[in-house]
């Protein structure tokens, strides 16, 4: 009993949780994230007053809805992981659906943004802000969709019995990715929509 | 490197990744391909233009010249060099015809070409054109 | 050699070498009309030259990549080539093929070739690196389809490994991107965009995931590394290189016309593209500091690792110099471009293809796994001259780039194009000088090959 407990226990605090392929991808990603913010903050202070203007036309309470779409979407998936350490498929199955509803909500939230924006005519090449907000919001928002295709793996699979308590690799891989998809957002929101 | 790191995750992410960015990559030249008539002023692209850029190719003229700086860099750019020869046509067909056929001693020269007036002047209005782009204000300055 | 038919490959690497001579003497012939102008003009101009010098090296690669395929893939798929035959027949078709082309490269005025070629059919000639008739380009198709037929065949009735799968799709890649140089309109800028879609998706694309394979192989065979371990590598590094170098072809879209915000785009992604190539020296170094065994094969092995860090100076420290927009605003299209356009070549493809002849040559010459120690010394002094010519001529052209971009495209009195180069002349001429070495490197390279000696065989 206390042999096993302590096994669970180095399962537990394993680092990093995953596999360690999908680490070194979100590093790679997390650095072309940060390469784009850094570019941000130095156009920003090169064209202080047109980024200034510019931002008045970003819909800040739809950024402010995606944020706590996307942090309660990273907790259901905490919760998933969770439940699949306990055994517990079943629930850790719900919670990855859960996870996935609140990650399409995102979609649509983002999906309505867009359309408006595109809507008043503005584009990639309308000005240098617009060319940082959309590349930076478009191109976040193509992981968020691509870690909406891995969570659905993951739940196929978790479906068909293929996570257990022992072995749960997959689960934790496809949290961490999701993680980062919440870590970028949680950044780039307060950088692109508030910050002035 | 341990068990952690498995091969078929390896595998996912090089197809996955790749996947991804090369869609992202196409939908950026969709996005790319709709500005662009706004830039290149394609509806100043006449029979004579295109003809113009035929004779360019068929001499290989980017064997040495850069072109909007592609090419080889063994003679100046020529992109602007209808802005840099005063805007006018005339001079650089003159400088195309008056190529002295066997080079200049101890100097790169350009060879002569032999082509007729007609050619020479579908030349420069390609030339012409090609200074119209709008590529962001490259060259620095007038020199290319 | 374990099967017969992986011997074709003797043929394509001889061609190789043959045509990468012809290159490094167009070369020197280039160097030397950088500072004498009429050096053999008007016979050989300089745009002729430098079609030979550019074109040759693009078929030796490829020749090379058909002869590394058809060695590796028979003793990965473990069968022998699906047809030897078409692999040999393949090889002559090329290099009739190359060599007329480069035979009308010579003995024609261009315009002249375009005419016989009839270009205005079907117009794709005139485009730097593309420059062959259209006719030529049809045929490098034709080849590229029999031998991705030949190598497939081999592959999907054989046993499937990363390597030879991952050189596949490299391969397949090589000829989907191909027919992109059959689009050629008539507005410069469109015609601009899809160029790169052959040329930087070649070299900085599906070529990396060649030389990542072939890298992988020597690598395998000459350390004894399992092979789990090289093939998660593998699949690393070519992720990397796609997820940055896809995107990174938007350094070449800051100033021909297309969007500003490929400035952007652009900057970022090709910042990072030089971390596959980090990522190969750190794995290539790796596998051989873990090594099982010590092949006798020295030179193969200091190839491979020349290459690893050569393509990561060349392509990843010499690509990053210039990619950032605002610096390439300044350097784009002077002699920095030239200067990293030689490491990169160099270190990534020619050496790979090198490193690929070296492992495999003995094996195909007298069976034993390497040439006798007196044989690789000399090769040995081959890879430091052209290593080091090559590091050179990349720093005196850098020099002549660096002080071409202060004279004629900064301060307030900008000098013109012409006379910015005679005062950069000092560094043309120590690049003639390194080139010149560079020349000898490669004689002492290709004696290598008849020096002889007692083989050495498999050490315990």
């Amino acid at each position: 009993m206390s042999e096993t407990n302590l096994t669970q226990n180095q399962n537990r605090e394993e680092y990093p949780p995953g596999d360690l392929v999908i680490w070194i991808f979100i590093y790679a990603e997390l650095l072309v994230f940060g390469v784009l913010f850094l570019a941000y903050a130095f156009s920003r202070s090169n064209n202080l007053e047109l980024f200034n203007e510019s931002q008045k036309l970003v819909n800040q309470e739809a950024g402010a809805l995606n944020t706590l779409i996307l942090i309660t979407s990273s907790y259901f998936v905490v919760r998933a992981v969770a439940a699949i350490r306990e055994g517990r498929a079943e629930q850790c199955g719900h919670w990855l659906l859960a996870t996935m509803i609140t990650g399409s909500g995102f979609i649509v939230v983002k999906l309505y943004e867009f359309s408006e924006k595109f809507g008043a005519g503005i584009s990639l090449s309308t000005n240098t802000f617009f060319t940082y907000y959309l590349s930076m919001t478009a191109f976040h928002f193509m992981h968020v969709v691509l870690g909406l295709i891995i969570l659905a793996a993951v739940w196929f699979k978790n479906r068909r019995g293929g996570y257990s308590q022992e072995d749960h690799m997959g689960v934790e891989t496809g949290a961490s990715y999701w993680h980062m998809v919440d870590l970028v957002w949680i950044i780039l929101f307060p950088l692109v929509y508030v910050i002035r | 490197m341990s068990d952690k790191f498995t091969k078929s995750m390896a595998r996912n992410i090089f197809i996955g990744g790749s996947l991804f960015f090369f869609l992202l990559f196409v939908g950026l030249t969709f996005d790319t391909m709709g500005s662009l008539p706004k830039r290149d002023h394609r509806e100043n692209i006449t029979p004579q233009v295109a003809n113009g850029k035929m004779l360019w190719e068929e001499n290989n003229c980017i064997g040495c010249h850069t072109l909007l700086g592609e090419g080889a860099y063994f003679a100046p750019e020529l992109g602007n060099v209808y802005t840099r020869f005063g805007q006018n046509k005339e001079v650089i067909k003159a400088f195309i015809a008056s190529r002295p056929v066997e080079g200049i001693p101890g100097r790169r020269s350009m060879p002569q070409f032999n082509l007729d007036d007609q050619q020479l002047d579908d030349l420069a209005e390609f030339l012409k054109w090609t200074s119209e782009i709008d590529t962001n204000n490259w060259p620095p300055n007038v020199q290319g | 050699m374990k099967y017969e038919s992986q011997g074709v490959a003797k043929l394509y690497f001889i061609a190789a070498l043959a045509l990468f001579t012809a290159q490094i003497i167009f070369g020197l012939i280039m160097a030397f009309q950088y500072v004498v102008g009429d050096f053999l003009f008007p016979e050989i101009p300089f745009n002729v030259a430098r079609m030979v010098h550019t074109n040759t090296l693009i078929v030796w690669l490829l020749f090379g990549f058909m002869g590394a395929a058809y060695y590796l893939v028979p003793e990965e798929s473990e069968r022998e080539l699906h047809s030897p035959m078409l692999a040999k027949l393949l090889f002559w078709v090329f290099l009739v093929a190359a060599g007329l082309t480069v035979a009308g490269y010579l003995l024609v005025p261009y315009s002249t070739l375009a005419e016989l070629t009839m270009n205005d059919l079907l117009p794709t000639m005139g485009r730097e690196f593309l420059e062959q008739p259209t006719i030529t380009k049809l045929g490098i198709v034709v080849v590229a389809l029999g031998f991705l037929f030949n190598i497939g065949m081999t592959i999907l009735s054989g046993r499937k490994t990363v390597i030879n799968i991952v050189l596949l799709t490299g391969l397949l890649g090589l000829a989907v991107f191909f027919l992109f140089s059959f689009y050629n309109p008539a507005n410069l800028v469109l015609d601009k965009y899809w160029w790169w879609w052959t040329v930087h998706l070649w070299v900085e694309g599906v070529w990396e995931l060649i030389l990542g394979s072939i890298l992988a192989f020597v690598l395998i065979k000459t350390t004894g590394v399992d092979r789990e371990v090289i093939e998660k590598w593998l699949y690393i590094i070519i992720a990397m290189a796609l997820i940055t170098g896809i995107i990174g072809t938007g350094h070449h879209y800051y100033w021909i016309g297309t969007p500003e915000y490929w400035q952007l785009l652009g900057s970022v992604f090709s910042a990072l593209e030089p971390i596959p190539f980090f990522m190969m020296t750190v794995f290539a170094f790796n596998m051989v500091n873990q090594r099982r065994k010590d092949h006798p094969n020295k030179a193969a092995v200091l190839w491979a690792l020349g290459c690893a860090v050569m393509a990561f100076l060349g392509a990843g420290v010499w690509g990053f110099l210039h990619t950032l927009a605002p610096v390439n605003y300044y350097t784009h299209g002077t002699q920095i471009t030239a200067a990293h356009g030689h490491m990169a070549f160099y270190g990534a493809y020619a050496m790979i293809v090198l490193a690929m002849i070296s492992y495999s040559m003995p094996f195909m010459t007298h069976g034993k796994p390497a040439n006798s120690n007196k044989a690789q010394v000399v090769e040995m002094w081959g890879f430091w001259l052209m290593t080091i010519s090559i590091v050179f001529i990349t720093l005196f052209l850098t020099g002549a780039g660096i002080l071409q971009v202060w004279l004629q495209r900064m301060g307030d009195n900008p000098q013109s194009f012409m006379s910015a180069q005679d005062s950069v002349a000092v560094f043309y001429w120590l690049r003639f000088a390194a080139g010149w070495f560079f020349l000898g490197g490669l004689v002492v390279y290709l004696y290598s090959f008849f020096v002889g000696g007692e083989p050495q065989e498999e050490s315990a």
